[in-house]
């Protein structure tokens, strides 16, 4: 297996084969499983709060579908305002793999309760969810998600997802179409990337400024600055502001409207 | 799996056979177990103070050909709840057999059918995500119109996907592109509901249908319309666009032989 | 008749609704880590999830999966040293930059690295190529690890623990799992211990080895300066050298160096530490990587 490294690396084609070159496979027209609904959500977590948000367009290629489209939502809430829950989920990518996803980890987390008599524990929901997108390897959930809730501490927890099933606990985290436009603001704003102790030295020596959580009214302004920014750059984010605060006194939320064009 | 560094980790094509993109493709040639053959164009439907009105042409079409021209596209379930159907007209009839079974089994029920809009919407796009996800969709996007639990007019709109979405007003195929740009002048989404009317609402829609009979080739010009109310599902299914005029396709140039 | 009667008598819809089984398994809170996967309902499965997935061959595919990339391990006189760099990246998008790609893998050793610098028992695992199929399959291999330990009453060899990976992918041979891995632990009976298992099914126990796309990279720094009896201070530097060598040359590298230190107590962590500043540092005061200048 290694023998083949040192033949025409430059070659994805030619490696060492072990069968016969196979030629152009059947052409198999089948249906497509998957479209993208567009839109973006973002999570922020600070020391004792977690803010997961989404924009509330839902788009099928140029058209708009709804302008109000839900993209967080509680999970093991006692009914169906979700009145109780203390975990906050977003998905985005393909919505009706999305609404499948959160249907399922809601039923996941609510069967929890029953049996066990005590809430599930957000890193334990978050492992859930992990082998949840897993047992779809081979037929993926079209969907990021961003899960979020308090840890055992009470400080925000945040988890973030591919498609199927990688997962990790960080600070922020934007996912959907207009991640790569809200990611590297929030690297700046968030864990200060790039950002230097003013004259702390010269050059090389210039020290690097430390992340600290921030205060829940600084993230709640970085994050309608991340949406409104986004808005006029990508045309599948917009219409609405959708934003989950979950603290020591529940889920609070709180909808803004953004540009609707 | 491959070694080379520039591609480490991707799968090898002695291995997996060479990249078969023929997946990604939507279009090319059809088979006929996977994609619609006889269809149905637009629904509309559009929300008002007291009720949602809903309307399809009677059209069923075969690829370019007018093929049926007397097919009724909006089936009413239970007492106050209406679902209307675009695409593949054996799939509509399909589940109409569904809802069949579904009303009888809860007819019998002690309780009675109870299953409001919001209900059967959700039990509708549940059939279409399962369907979707065995890779055998029911060809259709579907508008369900009625009440929720708390009698408030709904609206919502599933395709063959599974996707689902809601709106004041909603318009499928060909209706998105023509219908939608009217119906959200004529009711803004800031424009409460308790503001627009019942004569408002199924105005409009006939207005709608008109501009699709004008301007989409698949479209009819008899058409369904169904004005769900508190009293109940009141349904026209031989309606024709009146006042029709056609002084505007002489304006229109740049078609076929003629260029300028 | 029967017949007659069975055709004519055939259901106007099939069940639409899911199955007993299907149900409860949709709401099962706490399901084994299964082997029970959904497939894609087509003839080909793995050419219709490579399809979907292979972004090399189609940059445009729609769902691109997160990768992970150099990774090194290796035995010397103390030990067995394990370093990796942190970036993952779905396509050319970085998604994420402090990945833990070292993930230990025993139950006593779980969770987050010790506050005082006493050794972990158990053993490290590797994670190059795709994040969730590392991820999930290190957890499954952690789970069966446990179990082990409960049976027989004492800690799993690390020969045994690999083969139980090897075994699994080779079984999902051809279902398109991606992941190159590293075992490093170190037993009563085996000593230092170095495996290699692939999603090929390879298992190679080995004194050192480079994962990924910058392995070439790492090698090429490894193996000039390896030797079986460095010291410790000497592995550990040669370790946090190549990654750094590899995150300088290879665009899918970068991030953090994620270093570990495998002894015969357990492992210890040395440090989860932005290469910027120790690349900078290797250039100006060693005078390497003398193609990058340092005037602004």
């Amino acid at each position: 297996m290694m023998s083949f490294m040192g033949h025409q690396p430059q070659s994805q084609a030619v490696g060492y084969t072990f069968s016969q070159p196979t030629n152009a496979p059947n052409k198999e027209h089948s249906f497509y499983p998957y479209t993208d609904n567009g839109g973006s959500t973002l999570g922020i977590t600070g020391a004792d709060f977690a803010i997961l948000a989404g924009d509330t367009r839902s788009v099928a290629g140029y058209n708009i579908n709804s302008r109000y489209a839900p993209k967080v939502f509680k999970i093991g809430g006692d009914d169906d305002t979700g009145e109780g829950a203390h975990i906050i989920l977003s998905v985005v990518g393909f919505a009706a793999d999305g609404q499948a996803l959160k249907e399922r980890l809601d039923a996941v987390v609510k069967m929890y309760k029953y049996q066990h008599g005590k809430p599930m524990s957000v890193r334990a929901c978050a492992q859930r969810l992990s082998t949840i997108l897993y047992q779809k390897r081979f037929f993926p959930y079209y969907v990021h998600a961003i899960l979020a809730g308090l840890d055992e501490e009470g400080k925000g927890a945040l988890y973030s997802y591919d498609p199927v099933g990688s997962y990790e606990r960080e600070q922020c985290r934007a996912a959907g179409s207009a991640a790569s436009l809200i990611m590297p603001f929030l690297d700046n704003q968030v864990n200060f990337k790039n950002q230097y102790i003013p004259s702390s030295g010269d050059g090389h020596a210039l020290e690097p400024k430390k992340p600290e959580p921030l205060p829940r009214e600084t993230v709640e302004q970085l994050v309608r600055d991340a949406f409104t920014s986004a808005v006029e750059r990508h045309i599948e984010v917009g219409d609405g502001l959708q934003m989950m605060v979950i603290t020591q006194n529940g889920i609070e939320e709180i909808y803004t409207p953004l540009k609707k064009d | 799996m491959n070694h080379y560094p520039e591609v480490w980790g991707r799968p090898r094509d002695d291995i997996y056979g060479p990249y078969n993109s023929s997946y990604l493709q939507t279009t090319g040639p059809k088979t006929h177990t996977q994609s619609p053959a006889v269809t149905g164009t637009s629904v509309i439907a559009v929300k008002f103070n007291g009720g949602v009105a809903i309307a399809a042409d009677n059209l069923a079409s075969y690829g370019s050909l007018a093929r049926f021209t007397d097919v009724k596209r909006l089936r009413v379930f239970g007492d106050s709840a209406v679902v209307g159907f675009s695409g593949d007209v054996s799939d509509m009839q399909y589940i109409d057999r569904l809802l069949e079974s579904l009303d009888i089994r809860e007819n019998y029920s002690t309780h009675g059918n109870m299953m409001n809009a919001k209900n059967l919407h959700t039990y509708l796009s549940k059939v279409l995500y399962k369907r979707r996800s065995e890779f055998n969709p029911l060809w259709n996007h579907i508008l369900v119109a009625g009440f929720d639990e708390d009698k408030k007019p709904f609206l919502s709109s599933a395709d063959l996907l599974g996707t689902t979405y809601s709106a004041p007003h909603l318009a499928t195929g060909f209706g998105a592109h023509l219908a939608i740009p009217i119906l959200r002048r004529l009711f803004p989404e800031e424009k409460p509901l308790e503001e627009i009317s019942k004569g408002e609402a199924e105005a409009a829609l006939r207005e709608c249908l008109k501009v699709l009979w004008y301007r989409d080739a698949r479209s009819l010009d008899k058409y369904s319309i169904a004005v769900i109310t508190a009293e109940g599902v009141e349904i026209k299914e031989d309606q024709v666009i009146e006042a029709q005029s056609w002084a505007f396709a002489e304006s229109i140039r740049g078609y076929g032989a003629q260029v300028n | 008749m029967d017949k007659l009667v069975a055709q004519y008598s055939r259901p106007a819809h099939q069940n639409e609704m899911y199955s007993e089984q299907e149900q409860h398994d949709l709401t099962e809170s706490l399901p084994p880590l299964s082997l029970k996967f959904n497939l894609p309902p087509v003839d080909n499965s793995r050419s219709w999830l490579r399809a979907m997935t292979d972004d090399h061959s189609n940059p445009s595919c729609p769902i691109k999966l997160a990768h992970g990339t150099t990774t090194l391990a290796f035995r010397f006189q103390g030990g067995i040293i394990v370093a990796t760099d942190s970036r993952a990246t779905a396509g050319n998008w970085i998604a994420s930059q402090t990945v833990k790609k070292v993930i230990p893998v025993s139950r006593l050793s779980r969770g987050e690295d010790k506050a005082n610098n006493a050794p972990t028992p158990g053993l490290l695992g590797t994670m190059a190529g795709g994040a969730a199929d590392c991820q999930y399959w290190l957890r499954y291999l952690s789970q069966q690890c446990t179990l082990h330990e409960i049976r027989h009453k004492r800690r799993i060899t690390v020969a045994a623990a690999s083969k139980i990976l090897a075994n699994l992918t080779y079984a999902y041979k051809g279902y398109g799992l991606s992941m190159g891995t590293m075992l490093a632990g170190m037993t009563p009976q085996e000593g230092p211990a170095l495996y290699y298992i692939d999603s090929d099914g390879t298992r190679l126990p080995g004194n050192l080895f480079c994962v990924g796309s910058g392995q070439t990279f790492a090698y090429g720094v490894l193996d000039a300066n390896y030797r079986y009896d460095l010291t410790e201070e000497e592995a550990l530097e040669l370790g946090r050298r190549s990654i750094l060598a590899a995150m300088h040359r290879d665009a899918y590298s970068g991030g953090f160096i994620n270093l570990y230190h495998v002894k015969e107590e357990g492992w210890v962590h040395h440090g989860f530490d932005d290469m910027n500043p120790i690349f900078w540092k290797t250039k100006l005061e060693k005078g390497e990587f003398s193609n990058v200048t340092s005037e602004l």
